[in-house]
């Protein structure tokens, strides 16, 4: 239809004021009489509707909150899923995830085995919470910057075989190795992220295309190094790093003697009442980065570059804002957090490279950042829900007798359900538009033919 | 004239929308076999009355009697039941099917595999398309796939998919608002088989030439209303021309005479091609002084968009020059023409002149955010923010529901260009660049507008006008530009044009 009249607009508008109003009618913080009636000759006063919405709505309709309430939503759906899974096969769901926290260090176990304790369990859980916190902000800053690098895992891998090999098998000694090995997982993530930032730059290449045929490159390139000469012959993998490289440290404390140990490698021999642990030394980097992160994205310059490129790429450009180069760099910086997930995986929660596998890590941050609404402080959040089911699940399955599968399921369910969120989202928006124009019917009915009129005027211009 | 002549009568149809009569008691009878051509202005109502034919609208009165019979067409469906088909103006076909498979679509022949396994039979299908291309001259391959056709062809084949459904009534809504000159002339050759061949074609469009070439008769209408029903061969353009403008209210501004300085913006020759490497404009050349408004009237699609976006540098230019107080910017990025001082009002407000997902003071400062006092040392100062956005708000009378903080996409279209238009105007550029900046707004937002840019002009300001609404422009420009199909065919003083000259102009009727 090619009917543009310019005053037609008067109808879309007059819609949309009823059906988005933006937080008007279930914001408590802003009485609906504020806005004042639509100028327009014609278009519906809508200031005086009052809108009824229940509870639900109430609750989960507020965009403010929806980076928050909707993750939420997710988890609170897949745990009762998973309660009812559970439930049938036999245990009780309550133990279930009792034995979950359990096993990530959260709670205290009954028994534990010699050397061990609760401390040891939690720092796992810290340990391997630092990876997936890396990696799904890496996922995160793409994402705000309208892009999908699917390449995580295999930004991760190369930086940490490229770490390993300069650093892990150097013997350089730890002050000098640990940095280094954590501005070489930056460095080579960032040129990842660029070489996919810039073939889109230069070429158009879609960047999930980019970044799945870079994993395989990259997977079988390692893979191909490792196997001829960094093979450990009795493990089948990447010889081990030296321990000052690693971005670990061993600690012992002892529960008898309260003294406290730390080091770059743990002692032979253990005293009664020793238990020990690990401190990742880039946990607290991680949890910083995603602080910072959000500070980049809410209050600096470049930030509100992404953001917009990530929103309107046609508005972008038109505010003057270099929208390809802009890309260019959202994806350097998506790489550089994807090569610290590299570093603090296999020079931290392990110390050694599997070769011809990429980490589920890398593809399961996409969710992880899905439930943390790709919101930095929210992904800190989600990376810890994920790896305590990660690191409990062992422990729950040998508890509870269930199957090791059981435990992945878990894993499995509430990443499915956090990538349903933008669908909860969905429903929600639908369901309030549809309470919404119930009332708006019932307080002015005669305006109803006109606002059928106007949705279509819509469809028109 | 025997009453089994017509095909469609429609009775008093009245269609109302919100602040607006689209279609004013219209009454018409259409025969079998001709080619009846709808012309008006955009927005005279054309395109809203042939979609209640076709059953997207229902009319709030009158009735529409098909072949003497009275019915009711409550949707496409129906209307194609009644062997009545659009060719819309954005095609609705599937990119990566065949041409058969998008024809088919919906009535695929569906035949059993060894009487067993349903599948789509396409041979026989390629073999009709094959011969109804033949028959009208159509020339489409039924085996090509859609995204490799050009514009022309895919049209076609939405010409097929009505000839196959064996449409009697085919409607065309600005069926050449994309093509070439050449391809108009062979789009019009197949409307002329077709009538031959005994179809009733209906014609919507505002180039008056092409209905003087085809067209039988002629509906004219203006402002909703049908202003007259004309036998083409009879009739001179002129006559039609006049009697689509009308006679129209023009809001009445007081403005001073223009007096206009040095010149700001000097457009050279320019030449545009869209992204189907299709030029869009063609050496385009004139001059903006300080101090003067100068408009571009012409139809929609006549290149006025592009050249706008060309010079505000979101398109690239293929040939010819933009200077900018003599400053070279034909190829400079847009941000430094913005800091040189250019500010934009685009046509397409909600997709290019902001960022809907964004705050509303973060658009109101999108154009500012990078440089003092919203930015120091690359951090954001959301005070700055804050205030300068309360500020316009305030100033432009911004309606919002929390203020500042409100999330752009939940406000109104008319708030939303208010606050482009806040924006823009705060730039304090030397150029501004206003396209359809009243589109959408009410009568007060209309004029606040209109009288602001000719305080901008008293202020010694060069602006550029584009608009469609020929009011608009006789009553703010001081220079009018006409462009026609990509060409700037007249430019004169404001006071030495009269509507119906500028209206000529538009039509391609008047060269000079």
């Amino acid at each position: 239809m090619s009917g543009r009249d310019p005053r037609w607009d008067v109808g879309p508008d007059a819609l949309k004021k009823i059906s988005e109003p933006g937080g008007k009618c279930d914001d408590p913080v802003a009485p609906p009489s504020q806005d004042p009636p639509n100028p327009a000759p014609s278009a519906p006063d809508d200031g005086a509707v009052q809108v009824q919405l229940n509870w639900f709505l109430r609750a989960f309709g507020n965009e403010r909150w929806q980076f928050i309430t909707i993750p939420l939503l997710s988890i609170l759906v897949s745990l009762i899923a998973i309660s009812i899974i559970v439930g049938v096969m036999g245990s009780n769901p309550i133990n279930v995830f009792i034995t979950f926290l359990q096993g990530a260090g959260w709670i205290m176990k009954p028994v534990y085995a010699g050397g061990f304790g609760m401390l040891s369990d939690l720092s796992n859980t810290l340990a391997a919470f630092t990876p997936m916190l890396f990696a799904a902000l890496a996922v995160t800053i793409a994402f705000r910057g309208g892009l999908f690098n699917i390449g995580i895992s295999g930004q991760m891998l190369i930086s940490g075989f490229l770490a390993s090999v300069i650093v892990g098998y150097s013997g350089l000694s730890s002050f000098v190795a640990k940095p280094l090995v954590l501005l070489i997982g930056i460095v080579t993530g960032a040129a990842i992220g660029a070489l996919i930032g810039f073939l889109k730059y230069r070429f158009n290449i879609n960047e999930v295309v980019a970044s799945i045929m870079l994993n395989y490159i990259l997977q079988y390139a390692v893979s191909y190094f490792i196997n001829t000469r960094y093979l450990d012959q009795i493990s089948r993998q990447s010889r081990v790093v030296s321990p000052a490289s690693t971005l670990v440290l061993s600690g012992i404390y002892n529960s008898k003697t309260h003294q406290l140990m730390v080091s770059n490698s743990l002692p032979s021999v253990l005293k009664l009442g020793d238990i020990q642990f690990l401190v990742p030394i880039c946990f607290v980097l991680a949890i910083v980065l995603a602080i910072a992160l959000q500070f980049f994205l809410k209050k600096t310059r470049l930030g509100y570059e992404i953001k917009a490129v990530g929103a309107n790429r046609r508005g972008a450009h038109y505010s003057g804002i270099r929208v390809k180069r802009t890309i260019l760099v959202t994806m350097m910086l998506s790489g550089a957090l994807a090569g610290l997930a590299g570093v603090s995986y296999y020079l931290g929660y392990f110390n050694s490279i599997q070769p011809d596998t990429l980490t589920s890590l890398g593809f399961d941050s996409i969710a992880t950042a899905l439930l943390g609404a790709a919101h930095p402080i929210g992904n800190i959040a989600s990376s810890f829900l994920i790896t305590t089911l990660d690191t409990g699940g062992t422990y729950m399955q040998s508890m509870m007798g269930v199957r090791q599968e059981i435990a992945q399921l878990v894993t499995g369910l509430i990443l499915l359900f956090s990538a349903c969120s933008a669908f909860f989202r969905w429903r929600i928006a639908i369901s309030r538009q549809k309470a919404e124009m119930r009332a708006y019917e019932a307080a002015e009915h005669d305006v109803d033919t006109d606002l059928v009129a106007s949705s279509q005027g819509g469809d028109a211009a | 004239m025997p009453d089994t002549d017509v095909i469609v009568e429609m009775r008093h149809i009245t269609k109302r929308f919100p602040g607006i009569v689209a279609n004013d008691d219209i009454s018409l009878q259409i025969r079998q076999g001709e080619i009846f051509a709808f012309a008006g202005e955009n927005g005279a109502g054309k395109s809203t009355l042939m979609s209640i034919l076709f059953g997207m609208y229902q009319p709030d009165e009158g009735e529409i009697l098909i072949r003497g019979r009275q019915v009711d067409i409550s949707s496409p469906n129906e209307a194609v039941a009644l062997g009545i088909s659009m060719v819309h103006q954005h095609f609705k076909l599937v990119h990566n099917y065949t041409v058969a498979e998008n024809i088919v679509l919906g009535i695929e022949p569906a035949t059993r595999l060894l009487g067993l396994i349903p599948y789509v039979n396409m041979r026989p299908v390629n073999k009709v398309i094959r011969e109804l291309s033949e028959r009208y001259g159509l020339e489409v391959d039924p085996s090509a796939v859609i995204e490799d056709l050009p514009v022309s062809t895919q049209q076609r084949v939405e010409i097929l998919k009505m000839l196959y459904r064996e449409a009697e009534i085919l409607i065309f809504d600005e069926p050449t608002a994309m093509l070439t000159p050449q391809e108009i002339t062979y789009l019009l050759d197949i409307i002329r088989k077709l009538r031959d061949d005994g179809k009733t074609i209906i014609l919507i469009t505002h180039k008056l030439e092409e209905i003087k070439q085809v067209a039988d008769r002629c509906a004219i209408l203006n402002h909703g209303k049908l202003i007259a029903t004309m036998d083409v061969a009879t009739s001179s353009t002129r006559d039609m021309a006049s009697k689509m403008v009308g006679r129209e209210v023009i809001f009445e501004i007081d403005k001073e005479l223009a007096r206009p300085g040095e010149v700001v913006l000097d457009v050279q020759g320019l030449t545009i091609e869209n992204e189907h490497h299709v030029d869009v404009t063609q050496d385009v050349s004139f001059k903006i002084h300080a101090g003067e408004i100068f408009a571009i009237a012409g139809v929609a699609g006549s290149g006025q968009v592009e050249l706008a976006d060309a010079i505000a540098g979101l398109s690239a230019v293929k040939t010819g020059k933009i200077l900018l107080e003599d400053c070279d910017i034909t190829h400079t990025l847009v941000r430094p023409r913005t800091l040189k001082g250019i500010s934009y009002i685009p046509e397409d407000r909600q997709d290019v002149g902001l960022i809907l997902d964004f705050l509303l003071e973060d658009n109101l400062a999108s154009k500012a955010y990078f440089r003092a006092p919203f930015s120091r040392r690359s951090i954001l100062q959301r005070n700055a923010f804050d205030s300068y956005a309360d500020d316009l708000i305030r100033r432009y009378d911004i309606r919002c529901s929390s203020g500042a903080l409100t999330m752009t996409r939940s406000m109104s279209g008319g708030n939303q260009q208010k606050a482009i238009v806040a924006r823009e105007v705060e730039q304090d550029a030397q150029l501004m660049i206003f396209v359809q900046p009243t589109r959408g707004l009410d009568i007060g937002a209309i004029l606040s507008i209109r009288r602001r840019m000719i305080e901008e002009r008293d202020k010694g300001r060069a602006i550029l006008l584009v608009s469609l609404e020929l009011d608009e422009i006789m009553a703010v420009a001081d220079t009018i530009g006409v462009m026609f199909a990509g060409r700037m065919i007249k430019i004169a003083p404001a006071d030495q044009m009269t509507l119906d000259e500028v209206g000529e102009y538009m039509m391609g009727v008047k060269q000079s």
